[in-house]
């Protein structure tokens, strides 16, 4: 074996030794990394009832919780119905308007079969479709809640968050993204009112 | 060590290169995005699919709407805007499904669909080729976003590449704003009436 050969030899070694510890340096502190996280969740924060929410994409400010068994647009269901309603205002601070809202806040823990709940608008006690940017409004959500299970004594909703990436990881659009709950807000349910509802 | 150098040089040039290049390709929504077709108020407007003509912005505090048996105030935090104008298709039967109003902050509020059972509103209207419809549109909008405004109409929101006409909204102004609009059914030719209480 010539000098050069085994020069060119021992480059070869040194870029595999430092390519390999590189690359298991790497593994190893992204796998440690992942378990601690895991064994230490960071804590949601609990926000209280009517106060602003900055989740991102919107301001959220969740205020009381109640059962009814008349929907916010007045008109009573032809079969009775269950429903509990949660009213927040809420504020679209992104650029356009959307009804992203619809999967905002979820109760937790989720409740089985419970199915999604329907939003209304308070400025007209009608089904709500869209949110204009910049333009706040007091809003009720109502999940039909089913008659085999007990409505809570207490709500507790975990409010879900979004952020703005300029250019996203696989196509490079702009678009907003899920991240972690921001708050959970524990609401005392108020129980129906005479049982004619309001 | 001339080597070592030229090296480091070619390394750190190269990664200014990369850089320039990552920061200055136009991004995918730039790329996808509609292909804008401009105009005036009051003007015709022809995109390769439709034609659209809008001929006036109403701005109001509250709106009134007035139907069979049934009356109804929308009241909003904001101003409502409501744009009358005609359009027709060129080649084919379509719908415009949206219409947006894009303010001078560059915010853009959506058809407000708190209206959407009104006769003659844009995204229901069926058009056909040759046979122009009036058309209306209703907005919600902040008082401060009223003037300097831009109305964008295409046949969708979210198809890519999509023509989109672009109405720059000019002499429109805070000073229109009326305290009340009545908007109700008519039997004519336009399918409603607008009247100032």
């Amino acid at each position: 074996m010539s000098a050069e050969q085994r020069l060119t030899l021992r480059r070869r070694l040194i870029a595999f030794l430092v390519a390999g510890i590189g690359t298991a340096a790497a593994t190893a502190i992204s796998f440690a990394m992942t378990v601690y996280e895991a064994a230490n969740p960071k804590v949601v924060p609990q926000v209280a009832a009517g106060q602003p929410i900055d989740t991102g994409r919107w301001i959220i400010a969740i205020h009381e919780a109640r059962v009814g068994s008349i929907p916010p647009t007045g008109t009573r269901p032809l079969t009775p119905k269950k429903l509990l309603m949660v009213e927040f205002d809420l504020d679209n601070r992104s650029a356009s308007a959307s009804n992203a809202f619809l999967r905002l806040f979820a109760i937790d823990p989720p409740v089985a079969n419970l199915p999604l709940p329907t939003f209304y608008l308070g400025r007209d006690k009608w089904i709500a479709s869209g949110l204009q940017p910049n333009m706040p409004e007091r809003m009720i959500a109502a999940w039909e809640w089913p008659s085999a299970v007990p409505v809570p004594q207490h709500l507790r909703l975990k409010v879900a968050s979004q952020i703005y990436k300029h250019r996203d990881n696989l196509y490079g659009a702009p678009g907003w993204f899920d991240r972690d709950p921001v708050a959970i807000v524990t609401l005392d349910v108020a129980p129906e009112a005479g049982g004619t509802g309001r | 060590m001339n080597n070592v150098l030229k090296a480091i040089v070619a390394v750190a040039a190269s990664a200014a290169v990369l850089y320039g290049l990552q920061r200055t390709t136009p991004s995918y929504g730039e790329i996808t995005s509609p292909i804008a077709v401009t105009g005036k108020l009051g003007k015709r407007i022809a995109a390769n699919a439709f034609v659209i003509g809008v001929v006036k912005v109403h701005l109001a505090r509250t709106v009134t709407t007035k139907s069979v048996g049934r009356t109804q105030t929308f009241t909003s935090s904001g101003v409502w805007a409501l744009v009358e104008g005609a359009a027709e298709a060129r080649s084919e039967s379509l719908s415009l499904m949206s219409a947006q109003w894009l303010g001078r902050d560059g915010v853009r509020y959506a058809l407000s669909q708190r209206f959407s059972t009104v006769p003659g509103f844009l995204p229901s209207q069926r058009l056909e080729p040759g046979l122009p419809q009036p058309v209306l549109m209703a907005f919600e909008i902040p008082e401060d976003q009223v003037s300097e405004g831009t109305l964008l109409i295409a046949r969708t929101a979210w198809t890519p590449l999509e023509e989109e006409v672009r109405i720059e909204l000019t002499g429109v102004g805070p000073d229109d704003i009326r305290p009340a609009l009545v908007l109700a059914r008519s039997e004519g030719a336009v399918p409603w009436t607008l009247k100032s209480e």
